[in-house]
């Protein structure tokens, strides 16, 4: 976890939470756990506050605890740094269920997000008292849960394990897989009952199941739409359909999060050498494919012409799917570690073309073809003049996008300079964590930026709001338009058009909030399927 | 040979790795001796971001998003913040307090630690005192009784006043024997008291006034 990181978790706490909560999550950032205590002492603020702001950041699920391993009766706190991101990607999540499950589904989701966790029944009841579509049924409301909770959109958080005989001061949970997407018994009665003040929500049958979203699963979404896209983008909408079957084919005999992280140790030639066994998914029959695509799909020319499609997928440079047999018409595993290195170096040349421009990036498309070069043979593999290729070289080194190794070599020694080859190289892993805390760095950048402009405007934001629902109210109660327009007219030309600036840069701002997101997603992604390096990511979180 | 030997990589090369790599001369790139500008120019014009539906969908649910939880009760404003704040509210300020306070945090205290659950604490304190109350009320009709009876037994005389305050000490008594929880809140005072901590030996006495008694000093 860089420096970046650490502020852009801090001003994303800030503006959810607060600053006490900010001031709480930063103390736990710098350690791995701290008790109640020493976070009250660090941050100095009081015992009372800092006991809200981690049962908030509790109930939001983004702390843990434990009992300490010295007093068992002693209770740690840790932050979940790798979930504070998510707070950035809830409008996401939102997009995602609204065209998936409609408007139902988004307000249920809306309401997760905005309690972090609750009971079925609690979120039913908040849907059809709060929710903008109040002509729906209970029943309805129910039915989406329920589909929600069986795609694994919802998941139940570890249920309570409650002792009759002694008050735990640290509570324990029971984590059952099987239980995760067990949909609950929702009372319909109940609810109506609840809505008209006739019962409460802690009558209901469901009220020590809590439930909340289930981040990675709209993750995995995320990733299969990265994936998709670039297949269109390359081989068009029916190779990006077949792919679509082939990844849904794929989920049924492979964990969506696997690693590569199935290492054995072997010898070979007397050397100890340590081997990834599984790189890739678990083997996808043309028959199968060809089966799913027949049942579901309407796409004629995709059915006709499916073998070619395949094989069209399997030769192109991106490496997303690979054939590994011919058995059953011929065998296919996906790659994500290949597919995720190569969308991501896309991703690091765009960035280097706009930064420094094409020549530079071909420069670097050279270094990572070639994997080690030369400064001389550099210029000459790029056909680039040589005083142009070193000062690009230098600035790409300068930024860290490319590195040097230093060869020495044998026997050098006594007077004059040591012989050695300086070879240019790619650290993919550095490059990606570099890029990736650049955009951390800019994220934070950003929101520090659009909350200055805010500030510096309050006064001129709050009097139009001010205005606006004045002018509503005014409008209800039927007064003339004349005086409506006069009422308006208070507000100035020269107001109007500051306005209007601050309005358009902070929309600019939240955009590219937006697509840094996209970008930090992806070279994410490339380090989780590409490399050892925590990520977070799990099947069920 | 300082720089050289088994030390950390530097982000820079060397004079002489330069040259090996074909920086001769004009071509060396110039020293770094301050930190690079705060705002550098731009070489090139970043390219304008296109705003798709779901973009927009996204940024508008956002900010709802933002203003309802700035709303919540789960924004939690430290003491001094809100201090500052209440001496500069306007209305509308003070409508979203008033709504703060009507959606009260909803917490399950049993799926977290004993010790966040702030409220438990209070609730025995505010359990005890009730019973303290009620006891004293039923005391004083009790009591009102029995001072009714007794006038009815004496009709009066000077005496009486004595007995009364010696039955209402001894009252008194019983109420303590009877209430521990009462007398265990009196001794917790005791101790939450600063002045219990505070010992003067007396030696400074009359140090202060000494001073004060020279006149001020010009």
């Amino acid at each position: 976890m860089s420096a970046d990181y650490a502020d852009l978790c801090s001003a994303l706490l800030e503006q959810c939470f607060g600053k006490v909560v900010q001031a709480v999550a930063d103390c736990l950032f710098s350690a791995n756990t701290r008790t109640l205590s020493q976070i009250v002492s660090s941050t100095k603020l009081s015992r009372k506050e800092v006991t809200l702001a981690l049962a908030v950041l509790i109930k939001f699920r983004l702390v843990n605890f434990e009992p300490s391993m010295i007093n068992a009766y002693l209770p740690e706190y840790s932050l979940k740094r790798e979930d504070i991101i998510c707070l950035l990607r809830y409008s996401r999540y939102i997009h995602l269920v609204q065209s998936k499950y409609g408007s139902i589904g988004a307000s249920i989701a809306e309401e997760l997000l905005n309690s972090g966790s609750d009971t079925a029944t609690s979120i039913l009841v908040k849907c059809l008292t709060n929710g903008e579509n109040k002509s729906e049924t209970a029943e309805n409301y129910r039915d989406i849960f329920h589909k929600m909770i069986t795609d694994h959109y919802i998941i139940k958080t570890p249920e309570l394990i409650t002792n009759e005989d002694q008050d735990e001061l640290i509570p324990k949970f029971l984590t059952t897989e099987c239980d995760f997407f067990v949909p609950p018994i929702i009372d319909l009665q109940l609810l109506t009952k609840i809505q008209s003040g006739e019962a409460s929500v802690e009558n209901a049958q469901d009220s020590a199941m809590v439930w909340n979203l289930n981040y990675d699963r709209f993750h995995q979404e995320f990733r299969d739409d990265v994936m998709k896209l670039a297949v269109e983008r390359k081989l068009g909408e029916n190779a990006a359909e077949c792919f679509r079957f082939i990844l849904k084919i794929m989920y049924n005999t492979t964990d969506p999060w696997q690693r590569v992280s199935f290492l054995t140790y072997i010898f070979v030639h007397k050397r100890l050498m340590i081997v990834a066994l599984q790189r890739a998914s678990n083997q996808v029959t043309f028959g199968e494919i060809k089966q799913a695509i027949e049942k579901k799909s309407k796409n004629l020319d995709l059915m006709k012409h499916l073998d070619q499609y395949i094989a069209l997928i399997t030769d192109d440079s991106l490496g997303f799917l690979r054939k590994v047999g011919d058995m059953g018409g011929g065998q296919y595993v996906v790659d994500m570690e290949r597919a995720f290195e190569s969308l991501a170096f896309a991703c690091v040349e765009s960035v280097i073309t706009e930064r420094f421009g094409s020549k530079a990036a071909r420069i670097f498309r050279v270094i990572r073809f070639k994997k080690f070069i030369e400064q001389e043979d550099l210029q000459k593999e790029a056909m680039i003049p040589a005083k142009e290729a070193k000062s690009l070289a230098y600035n790409l080194f300068q930024e860290q996008f490319i590195h040097v190794r230093v060869i020495k070599k044998a026997g050098g020694g006594g007077s004059g300079p040591a012989k050695a080859f300086y070879l240019f190289q790619i650290k993919t892993k550095d490059t990606v964590r570099m890029l990736l805390d650049v955009c951390y760095k800019a994220l934070y950048n950003i929101i520090r930026r659009s909350n200055y402009e805010k500030s510096e405007h309050k006064g001129l934001i709050e009097k139009s709001q001010r205005l606006d629902s004045i002018v509503e109210t005014m409008k209800e109660r039927g007064e003339s338009e004349d005086y409506i327009a006069e009422i308006v007219e208070t507000f100035t030309p020269p107001e109007c058009e500051i306005l209007n600036k601050v309005k358009h840069r902070i929309k600019t701002l939240s955009k590219a909030e937006l697509t840094l997101d996209d970008t930090i997603f992806l070279l994410q992604m490339y380090q989780h399927h590409c490399t050892m390096l925590p990520t977070g990511i799990q099947k069920f979180k | 040979m300082a720089g050289r030997g088994r030390g950390g990589k530097t982000g820079t090369l060397t004079a002489e790795q330069m040259q090996a790599l074909g920086c001769v001369g004009k071509d060396m790139p110039q020293v770094q001796s301050a930190p690079p500008p705060t705002f550098p120019p731009v070489l090139s014009k970043p390219i304008t971001l296109e705003t798709t539906t779901a973009q927009s969908y996204q940024l508008l649910w956002k900010e709802d998003f933002l203003n309802r939880m700035r709303d919540s009760p789960y924004y939690i404003i430290s003491a001094s913040q809100e201090k500052k704040k209440t001496d500069v509210k306007d209305w509308r300020e003070k409508a979203v307090d008033r709504l703060k306070y009507r959606a009260q945090a909803e917490f399950n205290y049993k799926a977290m630690p004993k010790e966040l659950n702030a409220t438990s604490r209070k609730r025995t304190a505010a359990e005890l005192r009730p019973k303290q109350v009620e006891k004293k009320n039923k005391n004083i009709e009790d009591r009102l009784k029995q001072l009714e009876q007794k006038e009815l037994k004496s009709g009066g005389g000077g005496d009486n006043d004595n007995d009364e305050a010696k039955q209402d000490s001894d009252s008194e008594r019983e109420d303590e024997q009877e209430d521990p929880d009462a007398a265990l809140d009196d001794e917790m005072d005791e101790e939450n008291d600063y002045a219990n901590d505070y010992f003067d030996n007396g030696e400074a006495y009359n140090e202060e006034d000494d001073n004060m008694d020279d006149g001020p000093v010009y």
